[in-house]
């Protein structure tokens, strides 16, 4: 009977806790559609196609002033016989989009160079993020013979939360995707 | 001393271990709260501190969990083994656990609806809307501007439309610098661009269009649009149409870039940035009030479990002097008065511990004293059992119903049996198979059953060896139940009386040889006178009757005169010749000399070679065996078939050697009534004899430090047993028979 009680008020308790947990938010196709590099001069370049999901959602997201966060995180491993694979190049191209209400339209910040474009709708907005030109992820002298492979894979994410509230919201926060890795090998 | 067991205590370092972890863990459960009662004010604080607010709260929930499953598991266990204090201890844990859980309970659910509330408020509705109207407000302000520029662009427009391509440039220079744009430029068809006039004299091209203008004016309608900037600037980008364009010419399209002005800019910028970060705040809206409700939540299950334990934990101190006390009562139940328990403080519990303490020191010393009492008694007891043990005196304690509950080794002795296991048995039924004894317990019993418990009597008891004279002294025990049980004291007197018998005959035998013996030779001698000095002078008549009546005087005479010799060789103590001679070959020779005399009778040896030689008078000796075999024979008279055996053997008493010699024959033995006097000078059964022969053998053998026993065999025919010392030595030393000689021969003398 005692036993039958407790149970009744961890299931509560549970019940509490988890009545934020929901569906995903950010429904849709996110993926990598294609990859390659070009080599210029010594230095790799990245021209990579992403689809990121767009859903009423999103856009509505966006209007109500939150922040997205794109990551694009390119990664090349050489390839090792009896090991794991040694990491040479782990590197994230972090772009954010908001919604300038001001001006009606769609804001897009590099976070580390912090220029920033403007599209007029949505569709263009994640347009210009899903296309990456000539992005420098490697230059030659970091190549050591050997087989490298190069993966790439996109995220999408509530921009502005800490990493603490991110960690302790890894299991409920509907508002992050990852793609999966986009793989190739290296043509050295 | 604490009696191990009791009050037992972890060691000090494990308790201020313990103690250190209820502070530590104290500690961060305050410090949790502390932070969180900091975070709720701050959410910005909160996002950086959460995580290890959630982290130390998690910690201190699974360690206090495994600490809490621990202490209940020894609770359960405790209460299922029924260990004393164990139910104290469950419901004190019950109520405390009750008094805490529910305040907490209630307190958890108001902080959760004070959580909800406090957050919502955050984005109340007017907050929202004061944003959107500052929204409003600034997009109208822009949109006169925009509105003005594109109508200055569409103005343009119609102005380039009409004028000389040679005039466009300047047109377009003198238009820039009136309306203070940043850039305007001509596009033709695919965005070839026509001309332009350009702020910056270091830049040559414009801005490339953005294609929503582009898809606007192919449209063929003005666009404008406010297009923020890096840095917090703006720009208000138009354009239009040149309208009537000729057919087959090229569409164009005049693109003009106007600033912001940086005021306007910043209150734009700030009102943008403030809906942007309210939106974000409000999307993190739910995720805050689970954050705080999860840290809510691990700090209230914390400050439960810690309670939970406190309490068990404070139960169990409670509890703990008491199961010590009873423990201690137990111990002390089972008699270990050496229990000591800790004293737990000095308020009433630690009172009743400390008089339990008392209790327990002053049984203890009430039972040292107690045992010191029983050593005492115990040691008066052995002691008293020794005195009786070596008492010559029988000492006999029995009951009511005759069973004995003490009895020393003489009582045995005397009353011819073993006496040493039979404490607790009932005399009559030891007496089962002893005459003597079952005539002493008769005689008791009916003295009892007459009432009397107090008496002073001289009891004769009969048996096969012969009649033992005791005298008795019964009386009740004292400090026990009137009339529950009885000592009986007793001697055995045979040997005194027979002393004083023995010492009776010997003042008979002196007196008649002094008194009697003198006067017979003159009677003798004037009987003879008479007879010789009258009988001449007489008839014979006179004469023969003279003659018959002093021979009659004459032999009477010499009868007592034999008499009164064998008295006086009864009373007579003469100096004995101790010589060292062979008593089996003795022994032998005696045999020999009956054997030639009387052939019918079959005499048998069994003589012991142990015995080489004994120290003693051989005559005496001899007249001893002289006499034993002699009455032996006289017995066997009229018997069918005689047989006579004499034994020798070698016994051993303490450190000196005796021989025993047996004379058994197969006669009628002895009458039972003479059978204790046997040795007494005139007891005998015989028609003819002094009556003192065993008498001066039993005065013999006195002298020579030996003893002489008479009964009658089971098999039938009479047994006499004498027992000789080897060494002269020995009697000396036993009996001091020398001594005993001498003042004999002194008394008779």
């Amino acid at each position: 009977m005692i036993r039958g009680r407790l149970l009744t008020i961890l299931c509560a308790i549970g019940l509490m806790l988890g009545g934020y947990a929901s569906g995903n938010a950010l429904e849709g196709v996110l993926e990598v559609r294609s990859a390659y590099v070009n080599i210029d001069k010594g230095v790799f370049l990245l021209y990579a196609r992403v689809e990121y999901p767009e859903s009423p959602a999103i856009r509505d997201a966006l209007r109500d002033g939150i922040t997205l966060t794109f990551d694009l995180q390119a990664r090349v491993d050489r390839d090792r016989r009896f090991w794991f694979n040694a990491g040479i190049v782990d590197l994230t191209l972090r772009r954010e989009l908001t919604y300038h209400a001001v001006s009606d339209r769609y804001v897009v910040r590099d976070t580390k160079s912090g220029d920033q474009t403007t599209y007029a709708t949505l569709d263009e907005a994640l347009s210009y993020l899903g296309h990456i030109d000539g992005w420098p992820i490697l230059v030659e002298p970091q190549l050591n013979g050997g087989n490298y492979n190069i993966s790439v894979r996109a995220g999408v994410r509530r921009g502005h939360l800490t990493s603490s509230m991110r960690a302790i919201m890894f299991w409920t926060d509907d508002w992050a995707r990852t793609s999966e890795w986009y793989t190739w090998s290296l043509p050295v | 001393m604490v009696t191990p067991g009791i009050g037992k205590r972890p060691p000090r370092r494990l308790r201020w271990l313990a103690a250190g972890q209820v502070l530590l863990w104290s500690g961060i459960g305050l410090g949790a709260f502390l932070l969180l009662a900091q975070s709720v004010q701050n959410s910005a604080e909160f996002g950086r501190l959460q995580l290890w607010i959630l982290l130390v709260d998690a910690c201190a929930v699974i360690a206090l969990s495994v600490l809490l499953a621990r202490k209940l598991w020894r609770l359960v266990r405790d209460y299922r083994a029924h260990v004393p204090g164990s139910r104290l201890t469950a419901r004190t844990v019950g109520i405390f656990g009750a008094l805490v859980i529910v305040p907490l309970l209630i307190v958890y659910v108001s902080s959760l609806e004070f959580i909800n509330q406090g957050i919502d408020s955050w984005f109340k509705v007017e907050v929202k809307e004061g944003l959107n109207d500052a929204l409003g407000l600034s997009r109208a302000a822009l949109d006169l501007r925009m509105r003005e520029y594109s109508e200055r662009t569409v103005a343009l427009a119609e102005l380039l439309a009409g004028s000389e391509p040679a005039t466009i440039q300047s047109r377009l220079d003198a238009e820039r610098r009136t309306s203070q744009a940043l850039e305007i430029a001509l596009f033709g068809q695919h965005g070839r661009i026509l001309g332009a006039s350009l702020e910056n004299p270091f830049e040559t091209l414009p801005s490339q269009p953005p294609s929503d203008l582009v898809r606007q004016l192919e449209q063929r309608l003005p666009y404008v649009s406010l297009e923020p900037q890096s840095g917090g600037r703006y720009l208000i980008r138009t354009g239009a149409v040149l309208p009537h364009t000729p057919a087959g010419h090229e569409p164009r399209y005049v693109v003009a870039v106007y600033p912001v002005p940086e005021q306007l800019a910043a209150l734009t910028e700030a009102v943008q940035n403030s809906y942007n970060e309210y939106g974000n705040l409000a999307a993190m809206r739910q995720p805050l009030k689970y954050s705080f409700r999860l840290t809510l939540t691990l700090v209230v299950l914390l400050t439960m479990l810690a309670a939970i334990y406190l309490a068990i934990y404070s139960a169990q101190r409670l509890v703990r002097p008491v199961q010590d006390l009873i423990e201690g009562t137990r111990a002390v139940g089972k008699g270990d008065f050496a229990t000591r328990l800790p004293l737990p403080s000095r308020d009433e519990m630690g009172f009743l511990v400390h008089s339990f303490n008392d209790m327990t020191k002053r049984l203890r010393r009430a039972r040292a004293e107690a045992t010191l009492s029983q050593q005492a008694v115990e040691r008066e007891r052995t002691r008293l059992a020794i005195i009786l043990a070596r008492l010559s005196t029988g000492v006999l304690a029995i009951d009511r119903s005759l069973t004995v509950r003490t009895a020393n080794e003489a009582a045995g002795a005397i009353l011819g049996t073993d006496l040493s296991a039979a404490t607790g048995r009932a005399l009559p039924e030891l007496a089962a198979n002893n005459e003597r004894l079952g005539q002493f317990v008769a005689a008791l019993a009916v003295r009892f059953a007459a009432g009397r418990e107090e008496w002073r009597e001289q009891l004769d008891l009969d048996g096969a060896s012969g009649r033992r004279t005791l005298m008795c002294a019964c009386t009740s025990l004292p400090g026990e139940d009137a009339g529950v049980g009885f000592v009986i004291v007793f001697d055995d007197i045979t040997a005194l009386l027979q002393a004083q018998r023995d010492a009776a005959w010997g003042e008979v035998a002196r007196r008649l040889a002094h008194e009697i013996k003198n006067p017979l030779t003159p009677i003798q001698l004037s009987a003879e006178r008479m007879r010789r000095r009258l009988s001449a002078g007489m008839s014979e008549q006179n004469a023969e009757i003279l003659e018959r009546g002093t021979r009659t005087i004459v032999q009477q005479v010499e009868t007592m005169q034999a008499m009164v010799n064998a008295f006086s060789e009864y009373a007579r103590a003469p100096e004995m010749h101790i010589t060292r001679f062979s008593l089996n070959q003795l022994v032998a020779e005696v045999a020999d000399l009956y054997r030639s005399q009387d052939p019918r009778t079959q005499i048998r040896l069994q003589l012991d070679e142990a015995i080489e030689a004994i120290e003693a008078d051989r005559g005496r000796v001899r007249q001893i065996l002289n006499n034993l075999v002699t009455n032996a024979l006289e017995a066997l008279d009229g018997v069918g078939s005689p047989r006579l055996e004499i034994t020798t053997q070698l016994e051993h008493g303490g450190d000196a050697e005796y021989a025993a010699v047996s004379v058994c024959d197969n006669g009628p033995g002895f009458q039972r009534e003479l059978l204790g006097r046997v040795f007494d000078p005139y007891v005998t059964s015989k028609p003819k004899g002094t009556g003192l022969g065993l008498a001066i053998v039993k005065k013999i053998i006195e002298e020579h430090g030996g003893r002489i026993d008479a009964d009658n065999r089971p098999e039938g025919g009479a047994r006499v047993r004498v027992v000789l010392p080897v060494k002269d030595s020995t009697r000396s030393a036993t009996g001091g028979a020398r001594e005993r000689r001498e003042q004999l021969r002194r008394e008779r003398a």
